[in-house]
C-alpha cells in the first residue's frame, strides 16, 4: 500500500536527502575521470598504442561499446521531461471609455437602490485605502443603474476581455489558430454551458480533436492551475502548443446587498484578461520569452478556516456574493509559508536551503526555543517577483513576511493601482510591467505567487530566455512613461 | 618500479571507471523502463449515485411541477407531458429535493449545495470504503459538474471534508457539458504520464436546482423534463502494483470538438429567452450536429479499435461500393459502407441522452437489441443523468455479469460544444458487483418499457 505522507519539514529533509544521494554518483565520477584522464595525457601515444593493443579489444567489442553508449544516451535524452517554453503572452488592454474613477464609484454606488449609506460609505472606504487608481475598469452592464447583470451581458463582456487578448496573442506570434492542439481557460465566477473554451474553438475555428479544458471556481490562483494543468499535457505530447486564457468575468457578480464582509469584491475587483501561448516544440527555443522551471501547488482546504475564508454564499436578503473573512492575511501568511517550504529546495541555493531546513529541525525540536524562524533570501534566488495583486493588505503582508525590498514588489504595486484587482490574470500585467519597464534580462528568474479560494497558494518559476525589445507593446504602452507612481495609505473622496 | 605502480592504478582506475560507468547506464536504463510502466491508466472502482426514495420523481409529480408555472398554456402542458410520457423514463428516477418541495423558481445556494454533497460525499464515502484508499492517499482530485461553479470550488470542498493533502492537485471543470466523463479521464490520463504511482479520484454529475427553467420556450423546457439526478465517483490509478485489483484498463480516447461550426456551438446552449429567464436551449437541429460529431469521432476511432482485418475489410466494402455508385448512381445514393464495431469491442456504453439518440446511434454501430439494452435500461430506470450516464450503464453490464475478462468495453457520449467523446476500456477480470443496481436489477429488463401512466396521460398523445 502507499506510504503515509510525510509532514511538510520531514518532506524536505527527504527532498534534501533524494538530492544528495541522486548526485552521489557524480561525486566519486568526476574525480576519477579526471584521475583517468591525467593517467592518460601523462602517457606517450606510443605506450598508449600498446595499452590499447594489449586490452585485447577487437572491432566487435569496440563496436558494442560504441552502440551501448549510443543507447544509454538516448535512453538518458528521452528520459527527460521535455521544456515548456513561453512563446509570448499578450493581456487585454481595457479602453477608456470603461474607466471607473473613484468619483464615478461613489456616484453609482449612491445612486443604485439596493445600498444604504453606511454601505456606500464602506464601499468608499475601503476603494480609498485599496491601492486602486483611477483607471481601473468595470463592465459597462455593472454601471447600469441599477446592473443588469445578465448572461448575454456576462458572454459580451467574456466575448470583449477574451478575444482581444488571443488576437493581440496571434498578431504578436502569427499563431495560428488551427495550430492550438491543447486549450485551457480558466473563469471562477462565470461558467456557461457551453464552456468558454468552447467559445474559443468555435470563434477561432480551431481543430476538432483539440484538447479543451475549462477550470472554473478556482479563484485568484487559477491561472498557474491552468498553467500546471498545460505543463502536464505538454509532457505528455511531443511537438504540441497550448493555448491558456486566464480571465475572470465581472458581469455576474455585483453584490446587491449590505453585507460588509461581501462588498469588498465590488470594490477591488476588475476587467482583465491574459492570452499565453506555451509550446514544447525545440523549433519556439529560439523566439520563446521564458522557459517554465516549476510549478508548486498548495492547497490548506483541509483546514476549515482557511476553506471558510473566501466564501461564496447569500446573505440574510438572499443576495449571493463572495464573503472575505477577516482571517484571510492570516491564512494567506501560512499558505504562503506552506508552498515557499515547497518552493524553497527547487530554487534556493545549498547554503540557504540548509540554514532553513536547520532552523525548521530546531524548531521542530525544541520548539519556540529553536529561535525565530529563518526565512530564506528570495532575493538570491529570483530576479523578479509576480505578487497576486489581490489588494494591498496582501501585498503589505507578503513584503513584510518574505523581507522583500520595495522594488521586487513594485509590479505589483502597480498593476494593482492600474488595472485592480484582476483575479488570475493579475500576474501577467504584473510580467508584462517588468517587461515594460525593460528590467527583464536574459537568465532572470521570475517567481509567479497567486493565492485564492480554497485557499490555495501556487507558484510559477520561469527563467527568462529572450529578454524583449523595447519599446514593448502590451497593455501598459500608453502610460508606462508614468510609472511607479507613488500610492498613498489613503486617497481622500469624501 | 614507477611503472609498474602507475599501471596498476591505471588498471584499477579503469575497473572503478567501468563499475560506475555500467551503474549509471543501467539505472537510466531502468528509469526509462520505468516510466513506461507506469503509462496505463486503471480503473480501480467507481460508485454510482442513489438518491433516498423520497427524492423519485413520479410522472404525476412531473406532472405536478409542471403545473406549477402559471406562464404555461394548455398547449405548452401538453406538450411537456407528452415529451415525459414519451421519453423512455420510469417512474423511480429522481429529482432534486428542492424541486419536489415547490422551491424550483427559487432555489438557494445552500439548496444547490445539499444537491451537490449528497451526490459526492455519499458516493465517495463509499468508494473510499470499498477501495481501503483513504483520502489522504488522493494525489490528483477532478470533479466535472458542468452547470454549477460556486466559489471555493466543489474540489476545494471535497479537499475540506476530507482533509486531503497540501499537495493534492485538483481541477475543476465545468460547463463541459454531457459528455465530460472522457474529458475528466484525459485530463488524468495526461497527469499519469508525469507522475509515477499515482491515485486520481474523479466525480462527475450534473447540477439541476439550480437550472429549472421557468418560462414558456419550448426548446428550453425539454431540459426540465428530462435530466434527472444522478452521479458517480470513480478512482483511477496508473500505479501497476493495484492492477491486480482494479477492474479495467485504458487503452485509448478520442475526442472530437465540433464547435468551430456556428450551428453545433449553438445546438446546445445555455442562454436567456426573450422574458430574460436563463434557460438550456436544445436547437431542431441537434440530431443533425450530433451525426456530424458522431461520425468524426469513430473516424478517428475505428483505427485504434477494431483489428486489422475489419479494416482491410472496409476498405475494400468502401471501394466496391463506390464503383457500384459511379456505375449505378440511383440504386446506391443513399446507402454507405457499414463499419463492424462489433469486432472491436463487446460492450457498448451509450450516452443516455434520450430513446431518440440510443436508437440512433445503435442503429448506426449496427447494434441489436441485447447490445443497446444496458443503454435503454438506464434511461429507463435513472432518466438522463448527464456526465455520469455511462457509468450506470457500465453499472447495468457489471450487475448483469456480462464483463468478463479481456472483454472491451466502448463509452460513447454526447454533450454542449458540440463534441462526441468516445473512450475504450479492459475488463481485467470478471466484474459481479451489483453497485447502484443491486436492489433492481432482477427486475430487468422489464416485460414493458411503456409509462404506467399511459391510460392517465395517454391522451395528449391523441391531439
Amino acid at each position: 500500500m502507499r506510504a503515509v505522507p510525510l509532514p511538510r519539514f520531514l518532506s524536505s529533509v527527504e527532498l534534501a536527502y533524494l538530492n544528495v544521494v541522486n548526485h552521489l554518483l557524480a561525486f566519486p565520477i568526476i574525480p576519477v575521470m579526471v584521475a583517468v584522464l591525467l593517467q592518460v595525457l601523462e602517457l606517450g601515444p606510443d605506450e598508449l598504442i600498446a595499452h590499447w593493443s594489449s586490452l585485447g579489444i577487437d572491432t566487435i567489442h569496440a563496436l558494442c561499446t560504441i552502440f551501448t553508449v549510443v543507447v544509454v544516451a538516448t535512453a538518458y535524452f528521452m528520459s527527460r521531461p521535455r521544456p515548456v517554453y513561453l512563446v509570448d503572452h499578450a493581456c487585454f488592454r481595457p479602453p477608456r471609455t470603461f474607466r471607473v474613477p473613484f468619483a464615478t464609484f461613489f456616484e453609482h454606488a449612491s445612486l443604485v437602490p439596493f445600498f444604504d449609506e453606511k454601505s456606500v460609505r464602506f464601499q468608499v472606504r475601503i476603494l480609498e485605502s485599496s491601492g486602486l487608481g483611477e483607471e481601473t475598469c468595470l463592465p459597462l452592464a455593472n454601471r447600469y443603474i441599477p446592473p443588469c447583470p445578465s448572461m448575454e451581458a456576462a458572454c459580451a463582456e467574456a466575448r470583449l476581455v477574451i478575444f482581444s487578448a488571443i488576437d493581440e496573442l496571434i498578431a504578436k506570434t502569427d499563431l495560428k489558430p488551427r495550430d492550438v492542439d491543447i486549450l485551457v481557460v480558466n473563469c471562477s465566477l462565470f461558467s456557461p454551458t457551453p464552456s468558454l473554451s468552447a467559445m474559443i474553438v468555435n470563434k477561432y475555428k480551431m481543430r476538432s480533436n483539440i484538447m479543451s479544458f475549462n477550470l472554473s471556481g478556482m479563484g485568484c490562483s487559477a491561472g498557474l492551475i491552468s498553467i500546471d494543468l498545460a505543463r502536464s499535457l505538454l509532457q505528455a505530447h511531443p511537438n504540441s502548443y497550448a493555448l491558456v486564457v486566464s480571465t475572470e468575468i465581472i458581469t455576474p457578480n455585483f453584490y446587491a446587498g449590505n453585507e460588509r464582509s461581501m462588498l469588498l469584491p465590488n470594490c477591488l475587483f476588475r476587467m482583465g484578461a491574459a492570452a499565453v501561448l506555451l509550446s514544447n516544440s525545440r523549433r519556439e527555443e529560439d523566439r520563446a520569452k521564458y522557459r517554465l522551471l516549476h510549478v508548486v501547488r498548495t492547497h490548506e482546504g483541509a483546514d476549515d478556516r482557511a476553506y471558510r475564508c473566501v466564501y461564496e454564499e447569500e446573505d440574510g436578503e438572499g443576495n449571493s456574493g463572495i464573503n472575505l473573512s477577516k482571517e484571510m492575511m492570516t491564512v494567506a501568511g501560512e499558505a504562503l509559508r506552506a508552498n515557499i517550504t515547497a518552493v524553497g529546495p527547487l530554487v534556493l541555493p545549498v547554503t540557504e536551503q540548509l540554514r532553513f531546513l536547520a532552523s525548521l529541525v530546531a524548531r521542530r525540536l525544541l520548539g519556540a526555543r529553536g529561535g525565530k524562524p529563518y526565512i530564506p533570501d528570495f532575493k538570491r534566488a529570483f530576479d523578479h517577483l509576480c505578487i497576486h495583486a489581490g489588494g494591498r493588505a496582501v501585498i503589505d503582508e507578503l513584503q513584510r513576511s518574505l523581507g522583500l525590498p520595495a522594488a521586487l514588489v513594485e509590479a505589483s504595486r502597480m498593476t494593482l493601482h492600474r488595472f485592480g484587482n484582476t483575479s488570475s490574470s493579475s500576474l501577467w500585467y504584473e510580467l508584462a510591467y517588468i517587461e515594460a519597464k525593460s528590467r527583464m534580462r536574459r537568465g532572470d528568474r521570475v517567481w509567479m505567487i497567486g493565492f485564492g479560494s480554497g485557499f490555495k497558494c501556487n507558484s510559477a518559476v520561469w527563467r527568462c530566455l529572450r529578454a524583449p525589445k523595447a519599446p514593448v507593446d502590451g497593455p501598459w504602452s500608453d502610460c508606462i512613461h508614468r510609472y511607479p507612481v507613488h500610492v498613498p495609505e489613503m486617497v481622500k473622496l469624501l | 618500479m614507477h611503472t609498474v605502480l602507475s599501471v596498476d592504478a591505471m588498471d584499477l582506475l579503469w575497473m572503478i571507471a567501468t563499475v560506475l560507468f555500467l551503474y549509471s547506464s543501467l539505472s537510466f536504463l531502468w528509469k526509462a523502463f520505468d516510466c513506461r510502466r507506469n503509462q496505463n491508466c486503471y480503473l480501480f472502482d467507481y460508485v454510482c449515485y442513489k438518491p433516498s426514495d423520497d427524492r423519485k420523481l413520479s410522472t404525476e409529480l412531473c406532472s405536478d411541477v409542471i403545473k406549477r408555472n402559471k406562464r404555461l398554456s394548455m398547449p405548452d402542458y401538453k406538450f411537456l407531458l407528452k415529451v415525459v410520457v414519451n421519453s423512455g423514463i420510469s417512474e423511480e428516477t429522481y429529482g432534486p429535493r428542492s424541486i419536489i418541495e415547490g422551491r424550483e423558481e427559487s432555489p438557494t445556494l445552500d439548496d444547490c449545495d445539499d444537491e451537490v454533497d449528497d451526490c459526492m460525499y455519499s458516493t465517495l464515502d463509499e468508494l473510499f470504503h470499498r477501495t481501503g484508499i483513504s483520502p489522504g492517499d488522493v494525489d490528483v482530485l477532478v470533479v466535472n459538474i458542468s452547470m454549477f461553479a460556486p466559489a471555493p470550488s466543489l474540489t476545494s470542498r471535497i479537499v475540506n471534508r476530507y482533509k486531503m493533502r497540501e499537495d493534492v492537485k485538483t481541477f475543476n471543470l465545468s460547463g463541459m457539458g454531457s459528455s465530460a466523463s472522457p474529458i475528466a479521464i484525459d485530463l488524468v490520463n495526461n497527469v499519469f504520464e508525469t507522475r509515477k504511482r499515482t491515485l486520481a479520484v474523479v466525480i462527475t454529475s450534473e447540477s439541476i436546482a439550480p437550472n429549472w427553467y421557468c418560462g414558456t420556450d419550448k426548446s428550453m423546457m425539454l431540459g426540465n423534463c428530462l435530466f434527472r439526478s444522478g452521479g458517480c465517483s470513480f478512482m483511477l490509478t496508473n500505479d501497476p502494483s493495484l492492477k491486480h485489483r482494479a477492474k479495467m484498463r485504458l487503452k485509448c480516447l478520442v475526442r472530437a470538438h465540433s464547435g468551430a461550426n456556428d450551428d453545433a456551438y449553438s445546438c446546445a446552449m445555455q442562454n436567456e429567452d426573450t422574458d430574460g429567464r436563463v434557460g438550456f436551449h436544445l436547437s431542431k437541429s441537434l440530431p443533425k450536429v450530433a451525426v456530424r460529431a458522431f461520425t468524426e469521432n469513430l473516424q478517428a476511432l475505428a483505427p485504434k479499435v477494431l483489428p486489422v482485418g475489419e479494416l482491410a475489410l472496409y476498405v475494400i466494402r468502401g471501394l466496391r461500393h463506390r464503383l457500384r455508385r459511379s456505375k449505378e448512381t440511383k440504386a446506391y445514393a443513399g446507402t454507405a459502407v457499414r463499419v463492424n464495431f462489433k469486432s472491436g469491442v463487446e460492450h457498448f456504453c451509450l450516452h443516455t441522452g434520450g430513446a431518440a439518440v440510443i436508437d440512433a446511434v445503435g442503429s448506426a454501430l449496427g447494434l441489436n437489441k441485447y447490445d443497446v439494452e444496458p443503454a435503454r435500461m438506464t434511461l429507463h430506470r435513472w432518466g438522463n443523468t448527464s456526465a455520469s450516464s455511462l457509468w450506470y450503464v457500465l453499472g447495468y453490464m457489471e450487475a448483469k455479469k456480462r464483463l468478463r475478462r479481456k472483454d472491451r468495453v466502448l463509452m460513447l457520449s454526447f454533450g454542449a460544444g458540440f463534441k462526441c467523446n468516445s473512450c475504450l476500456w479492459e475488463v481485467l477480470r470478471d466484474l459481479e458487483d451489483g453497485g447502484a443496481w443491486e436492489d433492481c436489477i432482477q427486475a430487468y429488463p422489464p416485460q414493458s418499457l411503456v409509462n404506467p401512466f399511459m391510460d392517465k396521460f395517454g391522451w395528449v398523445n391523441e391531439a
